[in-house]
């Protein structure tokens, strides 16, 4: 295959990458060698995370899904190098480890529950692994119930399970999501976008009524408020959130909250 | 270097917890949102409720006994703490009682219907 040769990789932040693109990462000081020059531009190369999107190759980063180029700079932890991702969109959700998902029940078999979270398999959920859940102490599951848990194992080779407590064994608001409510779809790229830190979009709608959200990673939106009609302005504001610019956002909101 | 794989978008983001609630729609889950998101740690403090509703129970019954000997001694108590205790009094306490066979089996359970002092 031709042109082999990669691209500086802090040239491509916040531009378009294809899949293909190789990203070459700077050089770096060799780590025996050198490590007493006083590193004055690039900060000394911790490890770096490299996240959706893109896939180790070489001395490189090689890209897997068209998007933009994202960068953030962490200031501690593991990834003290930085975070590279690829900002995509897609409708189909991929379970992934750690995701937090809403799953709808669709079978219970002994004792595991069959829940569908919208991707290639069904996941799995003991029914132990409830907060306070013991042998004798079942959750009360039927089939059709919404679930809010968590992934324990998500990867290509094997059924995804997925659990309703943390490590320490507490549910931290994860388990069965309750009575009414209106359960939606979204593509995934506008669920990244309301969990961002400042959203405006949730402050917003948080102003009009008060309400309860739960937003799952799998695209899933379920909306709860306290009539049936201010439930669905919520659910046809955000899905329409998505295509509409800040202007004709603040302009429905006005209009609604006028009314 | 080292170049770590990550698949999720979670560490990349840094994306908010879930479950939201606004205007005091679902007031637990406005407190768990204060927690997870200021990502400091107040979780201790659930910790330590949860362990005070495990050892209830048997709290409950000590409590239930230490109390009784001392309503024997105050007589003023009687009618208040002593109705309050006639109630719990049948769950626990009195099989306590009955298995130790200890001697205030008989007025305690006259004490059902009516309080009866102790025969000094």
């Amino acid at each position: 295959m031709a042109e082999e040769f990669g691209v500086a990789v802090e040239a491509c932040v916040g531009q378009v990458v294809l899949p293909g693109d190789l990203l070459l990462l700077p050089a770096h000081p060799d780590e025996d060698g050198e490590r007493l020059r006083l590193g004055t531009g690039t900060a000394p190369r911790g490890r770096l995370l490299c996240g959706p999107g893109l896939r180790r190759c070489g001395a490189g980063l090689l890209v897997t899904k068209c998007g933009l180029l994202r960068h953030r700079q962490a200031g501690s932890g593991a990834a003290a190098g930085g975070v590279y991702w690829v900002d995509s969109q897609q409708k189909r959700y991929v379970p992934v480890k750690g995701d937090h998902v809403i799953g709808i029940v669709t079978a219970k078999a002994g004792d595991v529950f069959k829940l569908d979270v919208g991707g290639s398999e069904q996941a799995s959920l003991s029914y132990l692994a409830f907060e306070g859940a013991t042998k004798r102490n079942r959750p009360n599951v039927q089939v059709g119930d919404l679930i809010y848990g968590q992934f324990l194992v998500a990867n290509k080779d094997m059924e995804p399970e997925m659990v309703c407590i943390d490590s320490s064994g507490r549910s931290t608001g994860m388990g069965i999501i309750g009575q009414d409510g209106f359960l939606f779809k979204v593509s995934l790229g506008l669920i990244r976008k309301l969990l961002a830190p400042k959203c405006e979009i949730i402050q917003e709608l948080s102003q009009l009524y008060p309400f309860e959200l739960v937003l799952g990673m799998n695209g899933r939106i379920w909306v709860k408020a306290k009539t049936v009609q201010q439930t669905l302005i919520i659910v046809n504001i955000l899905e329409a959130c998505e295509y509409m610019t800040a202007e004709q956002r603040k302009q429905a909101l006005a209009k609604l909250s006028g009314n | 270097s080292y170049i770590i794989e990550e698949r999720s978008f979670m560490p990349c983001e840094d994306l908010l917890y879930g479950r939201m609630s606004f205007k005091g729609f679902n007031p637990e889950i406005e407190k768990l949102m204060i927690q997870m998101n200021s990502k400091c740690k107040e979780k201790e403090i659930e910790v330590d409720d949860k362990m005070e509703a495990d050892v209830s129970d048997e709290e409950m019954a000590r409590r239930q006994l230490y109390l009784l000997y001392h309503l024997y001694r105050y007589e003023t108590l009687v009618g208040t703490i002593g109705k309050k205790f006639m109630r719990k009094r049948d769950q626990r306490v009195l099989q306590d009682e009955d298995e130790d066979g200890s001697s205030n089996i008989r007025p305690i359970k006259k004490a059902k219907r009516k309080f009866l002092k102790p025969q000094d």
